[in-house]
C-alpha cells in the first residue's frame, strides 16, 4: 500500500459522517442512473422487439421507376430540387426478388405479403382493418406471429384458408374470439366471411388494434388485387445494418425499401428523448453528490492544513499530498459505484415487478426493463468522471498549500 | 568546529511579506553544523530564527544565498528533489508536536519510512518500536498520540524526527510547549541521541539552560547572527 493511499484511508475514516454522506450521493446517483436507464430502454427495447417481430426489420414496398438523371438536360429556368419517385403498387417478379435477397448474409428470412385496407364486422360492430395476405409458413419463419398467439392455434389458421387471426385489440373491438367469425368487406362491396382461428397481441398498440391476417391467395382474390404482394418483410441478422441493406435493395430491385429505424422514426425519437431526458436528471443527482464530494474534501483539506505542512516536512511530494486527497475520492467512487450497481440492480428488479396498466403505444401488464451490463458501465464511468473533477480541486489545492506558512503561523 | 560538515547555508538572504508589510527577515546569515553537534539559535521573537530553521530544511527558499547538504548546493532542485532529500536526510521537531491525531504513537514514527519506502510494512513497525523504546515510549506504542501527555507527545515527535535515520535535526523550540522537568529532559534524550548517533542538531530555543548545554550557541538579532558562542561561554539571552 503506498503512502498516500494509507494516509488517505486514515483521514477517510477521521470523517465518517461526512464520508457517509458523500457515498450515500453516489449510490444513489449510480444506482437510480441504473434503474431509469433500465426502465426507459426497457419499454424501447419492447417495442423494438415487437415492431420488428410483427413488421420485420426491413420491408421492401411498391416499385419505383428509374429516373435517368444522368440523361435528363434541364432547363435553365427549371427547380435544381429532384423530382420525386414515380412509384407502382406491388412487388414484380416476386419470387426472383426473394431468392437474390435470401443470398445476403444478414438475411435470415423473408416473406411476401399483400396488404389492403378492408371494412370489418363482426356482430353490430364494425371497423376499418389492415389486412394482411400471408404465406402462413414462410410468415412463421419472418416474424414472431405464433409466438403472439394469445387465443387460438395458429395450426387451426394455417390448415384452413377461410379462416383469420385477428389482432388483439382490433378482436377487443369487434367482441369477437377465436372459433367466432368476422366478416371482410370487399372493395366490390361484398362480404367475405371467415373463421377466426386466432387472436395475436404483438404488444405494439397500432398493429394490435388494426391487423387481420388471411392467407395470401383468399387475400388477393378479396382486395382484388392484380399483384401477389404489396411488400416482402424481411427478418435480419443484425437489424442494426438494416437501413445499409435498405439503401442497398432499393439500387438493387429498384423497389422502394424502409428499415425498421425509418419506419418507426418518431416513436424511436420519443424513446430516445425520454432515456436522454431521465440520463439528464439523474446525472444532476450525481452532480450534487460530487458537490456534496467537493464540500467535504475541501472542509478535509482545510481541517488537514496542519497535517499536510507536517507531511511536507517529513518530505512528502506536492504529488503526495494532492494524491491522499484523490485517493479519498477514488475511495468513494469506487465504494459508491460497487452499492450503486447492486442499488440500481435490485431497484431494476423490484421496479421490473410494478404492476402497469399500459394499452397505448405499447401492451404491458408490469414495468419493462432491460438488463444492460453497458447502464453499469456508464453509470460507475459518470460517477468516477464526478468524484474525480470534484476531489481535483481540493487536493490540487491542498498541494499547493506552503507549509512554511501553517509552520510559521503554528510556532512564531 | 569539528566533525563532518552536514549541513550549511552561506550568505541567505529571505525577505517575507509583500509590498509594504515586507520584511528583510535574514540578512546574509551563513551556518555550518556539523555531525555530532547541537547548535542553538536564540534570539528575540521575530529575529529570523525559524525563517533561518525552514530555509535550512528545505522547506522555504532564501531570495539569496546558497544551502548545501555535503558540499551539494540543493537551492537549484526542483520541488521533487528537495521533498526527497527532506525525507531522507533531515528530521523536524516543532514546537507543538504536530504529531496525527489519529494515528498511534507507533504508526505517527512510521509516516516518514512509509515515504521513504526502503522498509515492508513488519520492518517498519519494529524500527518505529525500537526508537519509541529509545524515548520510554516502549509501552505506549499503540496508544492513540492525542491521548498521550504532552511531553509523551513530544518525545514520539523526536523518534519520528529519527525515523528515517536523517543526517540533520531541526528542531524549531521543541521544548517550548514543556514544563521545565519535561524541558529538561525531551532535551537531554534529544542530545543524546543526537550525540551518539552522529547527527547535527540545531534547535531554535527562547530556554537559557538549553541552549547553555548546547555545544554552540548562536545569537541572532534583525535577521543577522550577530555572535556564536561554543559551550560554556555566557550568553546575552
Amino acid at each position: 500500500m503506498t503512502a498516500p493511499l494509507y494516509i488517505a484511508l486514515r483521514f477517510a475514516t477521521h470523517r465518517k459522517r461526512a464520508l457517509l454522506l458523500s457515498l450515500v450521493g453516489v449510490v444513489f446517483g449510480v444506482g437510480i442512473f441504473i434503474c431509469t436507464q433500465a426502465q426507459t430502454q426497457g419499454f424501447a427495447q419492447f417495442f423494438i422487439n415487437s415492431t420488428i417481430g410483427s413488421n420485420g426489420a426491413l420491408v421492401l414496398r411498391s416499385r419505383f421507376q428509374p429516373r435517368y438523371e444522368g440523361m435528363v438536360v434541364s432547363a435553365k429556368s427549371a427547380s435544381s430540387a429532384p423530382a420525386h419517385r414515380n412509384y407502382f403498387e406491388g412487388i414484380t417478379n416476386v419470387s426472383e426478388i426473394m431468392r437474390v435477397s435470401r443470398q445476403f448474409s444478414n438475411v435470415v428470412a423473408c416473406t411476401p405479403v399483400l396488404r389492403g385496407t378492408i371494412s370489418a364486422r363482426a356482430g353490430f360492430e364494425t371497423t376499418t382493418a389492415e389486412l394482411f395476405g400471408i404465406d402462413p409458413a414462410s410468415h412463421l419463419r419472418t416474424t414472431d406471429l405464433a409466438k403472439q398467439i394469445v387465443d387460438g392455434r395458429f395450426d387451426d389458421f394455417r390448415n384452413n384458408t377461410t379462416s383469420v387471426i385477428v389482432g388483439y385489440r382490433l378482436a377487443d373491438l369487434l367482441q369477437v374470439n377465436s372459433g367466432g367469425t368476422v366478416q371482410l368487406l370487399s372493395p366490390g362491396g361484398e362480404y367475405w366471411r371467415f373463421n377466426v382461428a386466432a387472436i395475436a397481441r404483438s404488444g405494439v398498440g397500432t398493429v394490435d388494434a388494426s391487423r387481420i391476417y388471411a392467407h395470401a391467395r383468399v387475400a388477393q382474390r378479396l382486395l382484388k388485387k392484380p399483384f401477389e404482394a404489396s411488400m416482402i418483410i424481411y427478418k435480419l441478422r443484425d437489424p442494426d445494418r438494416a437501413p445499409a441493406l435498405a439503401s442497398h435493395f432499393e439500387n438493387l430491385f429498384q423497389h422502394g425499401a424502409q428499415s425498421w429505424q425509418e419506419r418507426e422514426e418518431g416513436n424511436l425519437q420519443i424513446f430516445s428523448t425520454l432515456r436522454m431526458s431521465a440520463a439528464i436528471t439523474v446525472s444532476l443527482i450525481i452532480l450534487l453528490a460530487g458537490f456534496g464530494i467537493f464540500n467535504v474534501l475541501t472542509m478535509s483539506v482545510l481541517s488537514k492544513i496542519r497535517e499536510i505542512a507536517i507531511l511536507r516536512s517529513m518530505g512528502y511530494r506536492r504529488i503526495d499530498i494532492s494524491a491522499i486527497f484523490l485517493w479519498q475520492g477514488a475511495l468513494i467512487a469506487a465504494v459508491g459505484s460497487v452499492f450503486g450497481c447492486i442499488l440500481g440492480a435490485l431497484l431494476t428488479w423490484g421496479i421490473s415487478k410494478v404492476p402497469i396498466h399500459i394499452r397505448g403505444l405499447l401492451y404491458t401488464n408490469h414495468f419493462l426493463v432491460v438488463w444492460d451490463w453497458r447502464h453499469y458501465f456508464w453509470a460507475t464511468l459518470l460517477a468516477i468522471v464526478a468524484v474525480f473533477i470534484a476531489s481535483y480541486v481540493p487536493a490540487h489545492r491542498a498541494a499547493q498549500l506552503q507549509p512554511v506558512d501553517t509552520l510559521r503561523g503554528s510556532s512564531l | 568546529m569539528k566533525g563532518e560538515l552536514s549541513l550549511s547555508c552561506s550568505d541567505i538572504e529571505r525577505y517575507l511579506g509583500e509590498e509594504e508589510s515586507r520584511v528583510h527577515a535574514l540578512r546574509g546569515v551563513s551556518l555550518d553544523l556539523e555531525s555530532g553537534s547541537v547548535h542553538a539559535v536564540v534570539g528575540p521573537s521575530g529575529c529570523g530564527k525559524s525563517t533561518l530553521l525552514y530555509i535550512l530544511g528545505l522547506l522555504d527558499e532564501p531570495d539569496a544565498g546558497s544551502v548545501e547538504i555535503g558540499s551539494t548546493p540543493i537551492s537549484h532542485l526542483r520541488d521533487e528533489e528537495l521533498a526527497r532529500r527532506r525525507n531522507e536526510l533531515i528530521g523536524f521537531i516543532f514546537q507543538f508536536h504536530f504529531l496525527m491525531e489519529d494515528f498511534s504513537a507507533q504508526e505517527n514514527v512510521m509516516i516518514p519510512m512509509r515515504r521513504l519506502g526502503r522498509m515492508n510494512e513488519t520492518e517498519m513497525g519494529e524500527r518505529a518500536a525500537a526508537l519509541l523504546e529509545a524515548v520510554d515510549l516502549g509501552d505506549k506504542l499503540r496508544r492513540q498520540s492525542r491521548h498521550l501527555s504532552g511531553g509523551e507527545q513530544q518525545r514520539v515527535a523526536i523518534a519520528r524526527a529519527l525515523a528515517n535515520d536523517p543526517s540533520v535535526i531541526l528542531a524549531d523550540e521543541p521544548t517550548g510547549n514543556l514544563d521545565t522537568v519535561n524541558s529538561q529532559r525531551a532535551f537531554e534524550l534529544l542530545a543524546n541521541l543526537v550525540r551518539e548517533r552522529e547527527k547535527a542538531l540545531l534547535l531554535v530555543t527562547h530556554n537559557r539552560f538549553i541552549a547553555d548545554a548546547c555545544d554552540w550557541v548562536h545569537e541572532m538579532k534583525d535577521g543577522r547572527i550577530i555572535a556564536s558562542h561554543p559551550r560554556g561561554q555566557r550568553i546575552s539571552v
